[in-house]
């Protein structure tokens, strides 16, 4: 759950058209209308990140009337599925996939089995990248992976489909590394054996 | 004990992701000193640098003597030469010497090979202007004739093959045909790293995408993580372009000298072994607080700020052994089930006082103020806080005050404690109170003892260095 107090805005006149607001925007919010951004407050998560990238510095946030509360509550969406999918990913649903919001990675598998198409999409419904944007983003993509989703990489860089993980890592690189705890690593997150490499990328 | 009346630490960069420069915690309190580390540990060498402007002839002159032993026959007159940098060099000691081994390298470089499109990429961590700051701080335009780039982790990526799957590194960083990896060795995380190949850490920060940053620290243990910057490093697509290492080499005394060498495994041992022996120590000593409040006093982050060279983040993860490879956690994204560790509390921390740091600004600390009251000095300061989008809920419990003294009055209140510690950026000495000062000068001999005799042995023979 995130709660999102503050929203983006900017100066119309001077803004160039450059479209970098709209590429590091986590939620898609920001759609570009005639070289023009146009920014849907509920869509924006209050990440900040278009006004730091904003090249001619016009753009700020500003706080919200009232507080946005973002978030997919786990129960909405059927619990065996939700924990199939994160056992299918090797997640454990307590861990706090955003550690900027707290949110565990049981709420982002419920935002994928609710709907959710892309990181986009589980960004809008979560609130996930609201802070830093970078250490939740490979769970996410993983647990999207895991449930089929389309994971061609959207134009413009925003995102590329990195997924590896502790589970994935191939014999041969475990001969390769033998002092990486790879192994001992496994048995201490996985005591019961239950996580299995994403078969997308065995190799 | 030497101690003297608080030494000023080396200045700071300015920025737009922290607040206007105020007086520094010595200058406002008389009653703060500051502790000489060989007090603690009379065996910690002297260093040639903690941040003096001017000892900067010793750095570049210790770049130059490292440099000339460097085989650079990979590197012919018409290559083009990326000499990649990690933002967090410039928050070390002031930056200068780190700077200051960069602009020698590049000299060099065009003075041995005749190369002379020798570029500067400066990877930053996540502020859009921050490499623009650093360069400008620094003079690297000048320096480097305008070839200077930023590079960030939201920057358009290139896919690397690796040993262990297809992973994500930054255009830019590797649009020459060379490059060369010049890097730092603070330990900074050692809570995330472990010292387990941290020289080759960049390879999956500072040079990657954020995909590949969250792979490895989400999905990855703490010590498993190392796999990473290792199989990036030995892919062939950086290997075809690899030229050498140059590392600016530290104790928590300063800058000891420059490790450089086609061999960045022979440099991450050495670093390994000299980090146990001296950080090791004073991380340990951390651990003997049973109390106290931490002040912020700095140009970066909170958790990154140094104190007695190492950062603040060490302090608040000091309740485990960081170098123990027993432990599979220390602090983590993946947990042990049913034994989560929560790295932002520690109970010896009683309290933090923000005299000066920059704001989130990407960095987390949401459980923070949970759990160590935090007092923010200054509204011009809270301000900042308040707009961070990282800490929303912040503000929400932290405590606005007017000066210092009523911010170290009231975490010392609620806190129950009456001893403090300061992350300056000091290097060679302490920033605290007298009262810190007699616990540590009391337990440094008691762990001087414990790592010498057990924990240095254990940690060497864990990383095959015994």
């Amino acid at each position: 759950m995130a709660v999102v107090k503050l929203v983006a805005d900017y100066a119309v006149e001077p803004c160039i058209g450059c479209r970098l607001c709209d590429i590091v925007c986590p939620s898609n919010a920001i759609e570009m209308v005639g070289r023009k951004p146009i920014i849907d407050d509920a869509l924006c998560i209050g990440c900040g990140r278009c006004v730091d990238r904003c090249p001619e510095d016009i753009m700020w946030m500003e706080e919200r009337a009232a507080p946005l509360t973002v978030t997919v509550r786990p129960e909405a969406a059927p619990q065996d599925a939700v924990l199939a999918l994160l056992d299918k990913a090797g997640i454990d649903p307590a861990v706090s996939v955003c550690v900027c919001t707290l949110t565990p990675a049981s709420e982002i598998a419920a935002a994928v089995v609710k709907g959710a198409k892309d990181l986009e999409e589980v960004c809008a419904m979560t609130g996930m990248r609201s802070g830093c944007g970078i250490y939740c983003v490979a769970p996410a993509l993983r647990l999207l992976q895991a449930a089929g989703r389309d994971m061609k990489p959207p134009k413009a860089h925003r995102w590329y489909p990195s997924t590896l993980s502790l589970w994935d890592v191939p014999a041969e690189a475990l001969a390769r590394y033998p002092d990486a705890f790879i192994e001992e690593d496994r048995k201490a997150f996985d005591p019961d054996g239950k996580y299995a490499p994403l078969p997308e990328n065995a190799r | 004990m030497t101690a003297s009346a608080a030494l000023l630490p080396p200045a700071f960069m300015p920025s737009d992701y922290g607040p206007g420069l105020r007086p520094h915690v010595g200058e406002q309190l008389s009653s703060m000193i500051s502790v000489p580390l060989t007090d603690l540990f009379p065996r910690f060498e002297p260093a040639i640098t903690a941040g003096d402007p001017a000892d900067l002839d010793r750095v570049r002159a210790e770049t130059r003597k490292s440099l000339a032993n460097v085989d650079m026959s990979k590197i012919g007159p018409g290559d083009s030469v990326n000499i990649l940098a990690s933002e967090h060099g410039f928050g070390l000691m002031g930056g200068w010497p780190y700077a200051e081994m960069v602009k020698t390298i590049r000299e060099v470089v065009i003075e041995r090979t005749g190369c002379r499109k020798v570029s500067l990429r400066l990877a930053i961590y996540r502020g859009f202007r921050e490499a623009d700051e650093v360069a400008e701080h620094f003079g690297f335009e000048e320096a480097f004739e305008g070839s200077v780039h930023g590079l960030g982790p939201f920057d358009p990526g290139v896919e690397v093959d690796t040993a262990i799957g297809p992973m994500y590194l930054i255009k830019r960083a590797f649009d020459g045909s060379k490059f060369i990896h010049a890097y730092y060795d603070d330990p900074r995380e050692m809570y995330f790293n472990r010292l387990l190949y941290k020289s080759f850490k960049s390879f999956c920060m500072s040079y990657a995408r954020y995909e590949t940053r969250s792979v490895y620290h989400s999905l990855f243990g703490n010590r498993s993580g190392s796999i990473i910057p290792r199989a990036l490093f030995d892919s062939d697509f950086i290997q075809q372009r690899y030229a050498f290492s140059s590392v600016l080499r530290t104790t928590p005394m300063g800058v000891i000298g420059i490790d450089a060498t086609t061999d960045l495994y022979a440099i991450d041992r050495r670093i390994t072994k000299g980090h146990l022996e001296t950080y090791g120590r004073m991380q340990r000593l951390f651990a003997k607080i049973e109390d106290c409040v931490a002040i912020w006093d700095g140009g970066r982050w909170g958790y990154y700020l140094h104190g007695g060279g190492l950062i603040f983040g060490t302090l608040l993860t000091s309740h485990s052994d960081a170098f123990d490879l027993d432990k599979p956690v220390v602090a983590g994204f993946m947990q042990v089930p049913g034994a989560p560790i929560n790295f932002s509390r520690h109970k010896a921390l009683r309290g933090i006082v923000v005299n000066q740091a920059w704001v989130g600004a990407g960095i987390p600390y949401v459980t923070m103020p949970f759990t160590s009251p935090m007092y923010i000095v200054g509204e011009e300061q809270a301000k900042l806080w308040r707009e961070d989008p990282t800490n929303p809920l912040l503000m929400d419990r932290a405590t606005v005050v007017d000066s210092l003294e009523q911010g170290i009055a009231m975490a010392c209140e609620k806190g129950k404690t009456d001893k403090l510690i300061v992350f300056d950026g000091s290097y060679g000495h302490i920033t605290c109170n007298r009262s810190m000062a007699d616990l540590l000068m009391a337990r440094a001999p008691e762990v001087e003892r414990e790592v010498a005799d057990t924990l240095l042995p254990k940690w060497m023979a864990q990383r095959g260095l015994a």
